[in-house]
Formats: structure tokens, sequence, C-alpha cells
């Protein structure tokens, strides 16, 4: 299992270095741990093109059966892009990111490329609702909640 | 088929009594039927346990576990269309899905189900999420799988050095027959441990040894793999350079020695963004101003920073002078507060500054000036002399210094040009801070530097000295009422001391004058028998008669004496006792004294 993870995400790394769609970029890969990615969304007015967006990705040892944990970090430049299913610990709300909705066909450039989407159709620059609440009393890791996917628009 | 299962369905429900009082010719047939058929059975069963035990012997006894085909690393091109989309590597017995004809491995497609569904191998599609589940005819046909085992893999033990490359359907027998590197048992049968396949002739080699370099202690078999794989000393190729280096060094020469290692610029620090070669540094390092201004900017910087320091030092020393400079304003103007028609020159010493930053009232200044630098004396004389006229203040204010008359004008008038010219010019004629610490040894020093030093006028000096004479004077009258207080406390302790001796003695000597008294008497009283007698001795020998009243006296004197030191004890417990008496005991004892002499 862990040797099945290692090798599929030594071949994403391949393939990540190499070439990416526009708007996405690597940060950071250190270890097949925990990698970093910078996205951008390019055609969207409520985010600015220049502006990007950093994302983590924590793999678990059973990478692709199970979902990356997959959150917005904020940095001194890099805000948490408002949207109204991403909370404002960076916490995205997504039937991809779920183990529901997770299929082991996705990977980190799918991954991506559908946060990116997510945010350029997007036309209403808020929280989502009781957003802090949430963020305050949260304590759970991003694959523990309970989310209910309500929204099929995004 | 169902003849016989009905009938073996009877056979194995309880019969009815009927059927067990009659049976038929034809059951007997069945009933062997039904035996050989259980016997069939229990054979294959027999043989399927045998199997099974037979294969978890293999596993077990078998020191190489079952090769992942999906962890190969494979030397062969191949298609993206045979790549699983779940393990992205070249398909592992692939299935076909139901109905979506997505392939998958099998191995892949089972765990990604199970880990999400306990039920079994049933679920959506990973693809296109319909519903799918593995029918009978799943395999995928046989051409596919030929072409996926016709891929040219490494070896899973080429990390462990074996080279050969081999067709990935013949893995598992390169592992589990061929691969020198695969681990078999000892030949030494009682040794138990495993060893490499390619060692296995040269016996046993479970003992131990030492790496000739790291001096490290492990089993003989396990010492090509520790030189190989594991110790310091061992040469590996530097994977940015591929130049042979100690594998404990690699870190070093990472960092200070690979010439194909990205270094930044030496002018990063001053905004260089340039990056190159470590190999290529020295080109653009000639090419680059910033590189080129480093050093001298550090020089620069290095220079800067010992300036502020010593830029610190002073303006803390300057701090410390100002205090000292602060607390000398304040005795002056302490000092000057002294005489009593002295208002304009106090208001003169403590604003100097201000003073000095008004340069508009310079004519009232200068009047002022006048006045500081001749201090007006006290009223007594002051009121006779007129403030205009220095000099003879100067004269009667300070006789001793005849120098000081004519210095005070040549001192301040320089201070006085020179206001209007600069903007804050420091106030010369204030006391620098130096004389705070004024040495009385040679008052006069000042005054000699004093024709050039704006700070050493001899008024100056002479308020110092004064000042210092005052202090002196201060300490000697404090010392004179000390010694004052502890003389008379002395004389006082010493009175009292022999105003009691004299109590004592006065006590004494009056015991003993009752005591002469009373031997008086009786001798009185004895000689009044013989009056006649003593008249008649008058007459014939006064010096005999006087001689034996004289000896009667003596002796009675001695007796008394003997009393004396009984009554001496006495008189020092009445001393005791009423001291309050004694004052009175004077008049008494020069009373009795009197008697006693006119007695006598």
């Amino acid at each position: 299992m862990a040797g099945m993870s290692s090798k599929r995400l030594q071949k994403e790394l391949v393939k990540i270095q190499g070439t990416l769609p526009p708007g996405i970029s690597l940060v950071s890969a250190p270890d097949l741990k925990e990698w970093q990615m910078d996205i951008s969304v390019l055609d969207n007015p409520l985010y600015p093109p220049a502006d990007k967006y950093r994302l983590r990705f924590t793999f678990s040892p059973s990478y692709p059966i199970e979902a990356p944990e997959v959150v917005f970090l904020a940095a001194p430049d890099r805000n948490i892009p408002m949207h109204p299913h991403i909370y404002s610990n960076g916490i995205i709300c997504l039937d991809l990111l779920d183990s529901q909705g997770w299929s082991p066909v996705h990977n980190v450039e799918s991954v991506c490329i559908s946060i990116q989407s997510m945010l350029a159709s997007n036309t209403k620059a808020e929280r989502p609702p009781g957003d802090k609440e949430f963020v305050r009393s949260n304590r759970q890791r991003p694959r523990d909640i309970n989310f209910l996917y309500h929204d099929p628009t995004v | 088929m169902s003849d016989s299962n009905s009938t073996g369905h009877s056979s194995l429900s309880p019969p009815p009594p009927g059927s067990r009082r009659s049976p038929s010719p034809g059951g007997t047939s069945v009933s062997t039927q039904i035996a050989l058929r259980n016997m069939r059975r229990l054979e294959a069963r027999r043989n399927m346990e045998e199997n099974h035990y037979l294969t978890q012997k293999a596993r077990n006894c078998n020191l190489n576990p079952p090769v992942d085909l999906r962890a190969l690393d494979y030397v062969s091109k191949y298609d993206d269309n045979l790549v699983c989309p779940i393990c992205r590597c070249p398909l592992v017995d692939p299935v076909l899905l139901m109905d979506c004809d997505h392939c998958f491995c099998r191995e892949c497609i089972r765990q990604t189900w199970t880990t999400y569904s306990p039920l079994g191998p049933k679920g959506d599609c990973p693809t296109c999420r319909m519903p799918a589940k593995l029918g009978p005819r799943a395999s995928t046909s046989k051409i596919l799988v030929n072409i996926l085992d016709d891929l040219v893999v490494k070896c899973p033990k080429s990390e462990n050095g074996c080279k050969s490359e081999i067709k990935r359907g013949e893995v598992q027998d390169h592992i589990t027959i061929y691969c020198g590197y695969a681990m078999v048992e000892c030949k030494d049968s009682g040794c138990g441990q495993s060893v490499r396949r390619k060692d296995y002739d040269l016996g046993c080699l479970h003992y131990n040894v030492s790496c000739e370099s790291c001096q490290q202690n492990m089993p003989k078999a396990e010492l090509e793999t520790h030189w190989q794989l594991q110790c310091p000393d061992r040469q590996v190729k530097c994977d940015l350079c591929s130049s042979l280096i100690y594998y404990r060094d690699r870190e070093e020469h990472r960092k200070e020695a690979c010439p194909a290692v990205n270094v930044p610029c030496p002018g990063a620090p001053l905004g260089c963004t340039n990056k190159s070669r470590r190999a290529h540094l020295d080109i653009h390092v000639k090419g680059c101003v910033l590189a080129k201004l480093g050093p001298v900017l550090d020089a620069q910087k290095q220079r800067m920073d010992e300036q502020e320091s010593a830029h610190k030092l002073i303006n803390r020393k300057l701090e410390i002078l100002e205090t000292g400079f602060t607390a000398m304003q304040d005795i002056l103007s302490a000092n000057r507060s002294g005489p009593p028609d002295n208002g304009s020159t106090e208001t003169l010493i403590v604003p100097s500054r201000s003073r000095a930053e008004s340069t508009a009232t310079d004519s009232t200044r200068i009047a002022s000036a006048d006045d500081y630098d001749f201090p007006v004396p006290p009223s007594n004389r002051g009121s006779a002399i007129e403030p205009e006229s220095p000099p003879t203040t100067n004269t009667t204010r300070s006789s001793t210094t005849p120098r000081t008359t004519a210095t005070p004008r040549s001192l301040t008038s320089p201070p006085l040009r020179p206001a209007p010219q600069a903007p804050f010019p420091r106030p010369t004629d204030l006391p620098p801070p130096t004389t705070t610490d004024f040495d009385l040894a040679s008052p006069f020093s000042t005054t000699a530097p004093g024709a050039d030093g704006p700070y050493s006028s001899p008024l100056h000096h002479l308020l110092s000295m004064h000042e210092s004479l005052r202090d002196e004077m201060a300490r000697v009258s404090a010392a004179l009422t000390e010694l004052d207080g502890r003389h008379s406390m002395q004389i006082l302790n010493e009175n009292l001391r022999t105003r009691d001796e004299i109590a004592y003695l006065g006590g004494q000597v009056a015991g003993m004058g009752r005591q002469v008294h009373w031997l008086t008497s009786a001798q009185l009283q004895r000689q009044t028998p013989g009056g006649s007698a003593a008249a008649r001795e008058v007459g014939t020998g006064a010096s005999a008669g006087g001689g034996g009243a004289g000896g009667s006296v003596e002796g009675a004197v001695n007796a008394m004496s003997t009393a004396a030191t009984a009554l001496r004890g006495a008189a020092r417990v009445v001393n005791v006792g009423g001291g309050q008496g004694s004052p009175t005991s004077p008049g008494m004892r020069r009373g009795v004294s009197e008697e006693g002499r006119t007695k006598l």
C-alpha cells in the first residue's frame, strides 16, 4: 500500500515538474507527504490574475485510494480566497475532497484544476454561513467533517 | 440431475416412518451414488486443503515475498493507454468493469472498493462513477496480458545490486529461482538464517566481522551490502556533477564544492537576483556590478558600525558631562541666592541657555552680564557701592587676589562679542563641568591658562573657594558642637561621682562627731566629781593635767577608731538608703564639727 502511494506520487511529481496547466504551479514538494501548490484564477473579476493562492496537499499512506487533505494556506503574500464554500481558516467544502466524492482516478493536478474552476465560476465574494463559528470551534481534520453538499452549481 | 437432487434431499431429511419400514430396492443405488459423491467431495476438499497447506508452506519457506508488479521500475517504454488510472502503472492482471468497460488492475479496483464498502467487491466505477461490478468474464483478453507481460523491468533487487533486466511476466520466477540477490536459507542447516543466493556456496557466513573503514561489527554475509549501501566511507557518485565523493562528505560537497549546484551571486544582499552554477559563477561575477561593489560596501558598513558605536560612547559621555554641568549650575545658583540683593544674577545663571538663544536682548544682557561678573557684595557694604563700579566691588570682595581685578573684564567681554554671530553659542561665561571637582590644593592653577580658557575665571575660582570654605566652616562648627556636648556630659558624670563620695565622707564624719561628743560628755561627767582636784591641778601643773586629759582623750579616740569601721558600714547603708539626704549633710556636718571643735 505504502509502496503504491509513494510510487504513484513520484510519478505525479515527475509529471508536475514537467508541464502544468496555466495558473497552477508547484511551490514545494520536500517529501512524499506534503506538497504545496499555488493557483491563480485567470478569468474571474473577483480574483485578480496576479493574486495567487497557496494550497497544501497532505497525503496519507493509502493515497490514492484515500483522498488527500487539501486546504488553503494563509501566508504573508497569500490570502485565502473569498468563496461561499471556503472557510476563512482555509478548509474547502468540496465533495471531491471527501471520502464520498473522491475517486482514486483523481490526482493533484486534477484537484487543482477542480478548485481553480470552482473559484473561476464564483460570483459571490463572501464566506460560508456560520464561518466565524466554524473557524472558532472546529478542531477536526477536514476529512472528518460531515459536510452537506447542497450546491450542485459548483 | 433433478431426480438425484430430490432423493438426496429426502435421504438427508428425517425419512417418514413408512419409508423406513419398506426401503425400496432403488433406494440403495441412490444411496451409493450419494456416498460416492460425498467421497468425491471429501477428496476435493482434501486436495484443496493440501494445496492450501502447500502454498502456505511455500510462502513461509520462501524468504522472498511475492513481487508486487506495481512497484517495479520499467525499462521499456509503454503506451499511456496501458496505464491503470489508479496506480498509474502498466496494468497488472487487468479487469474490465461490467457495463462501463473501464479497465483497472484487479488489485487496484479491489482495494478501492473494499476500502469504501465493506460489502465486497462492488461499487462505482472510479472513472465514470457508474454503478459497476466485476463480472465472471472480467479478465481481459490474453493479447493484452501478453503485451503487458512482455514489458521489460528492472529486477526488484536492483537496489541490492542485481543488474538483470527481465520481462515482467518472468519477474516472479527470476526472484524465486535465479536472482543472486534473493534470499535463500543458509547452507548450514543448523544456522537457520538466510543468505543471498549467490553466496550460498560459500558456506555459512554468519560470523561477525568488522568493516575495515568504519569498524562496525556485522555478520560476514552483510558486509558487502554494508560496503555498498551503508558505510559512511563508501564512494558514491554525486547525482548533480557525477563526480565520485565519499558518502560522508556529500552534504559538504553539495554546499561547498559541487560545481553543478546553483548558487546565488555574491551581490545577492545588494539585490542581484542572478543564480548560476558554481562553475559558471566567475563569469557572472566578472560582469556583475553588485558583486564587485559587495566588498566595498561591506567595508563601509563595518566602518559605519564602528563609527556608530563610537558615537554612542561619546553621547553617553556627553550626557554624564551635562548632568555634572547642571549639578554645577544648581550649586552656583544656590550660592548666588545667598546675597540679599542679587536677583539679577540668579536669573542670569540658571536660564543661561535661553539667554544665549535670544539674541534680541543684547543690551540687557550686557548689563546683566556686568552684574553677574561682579556680584553684588553683602548689603552692609554693597549699599555704599554702586553696581556699576566693578573694580571697587571686586577689591572689596576679594582683596587677596589682585590679579582677579583685571581678569573679569577681559574674560567676560569675549562671550558677548561672538554671541550674535553663532546661533547656538555655548555660554562661555558659565563654569565648565570640570570645575565641579575643583582642586583645593592648587586653587590658582586654573587662573594660569585662564587667559585663553573661557571657563577659568578667577571669580569662579573664588566662588568655589568660598563655597568650600563655607562647607568646612559648617563641618568645624558641627564638630565643635559635638565636642562641647561630649565634654559637658563627661563633666556631669565625674561631678556625680565626686558628690557621692563627699556625701559618704560627710556621713562618716557625722558619726565620728557623735562619738566624740559622747566620749567628751562621759569624760566631763567623770571629771565633775573631782572638779576641785582638777582645779587644784590647774594651779600645780597645767601641763601634767593637760597631759592626763590628753591621754584620756587619746584613748577615747583610739576606741573611736575601732568603732569607726563598724560605723562606716552603717554610714554606707545610710548613704545608699537616703541619697537625698546628702545635700543636707554638709550643713549638719559643719554644725557637728564646730560643736565638736568647741567641745574639744
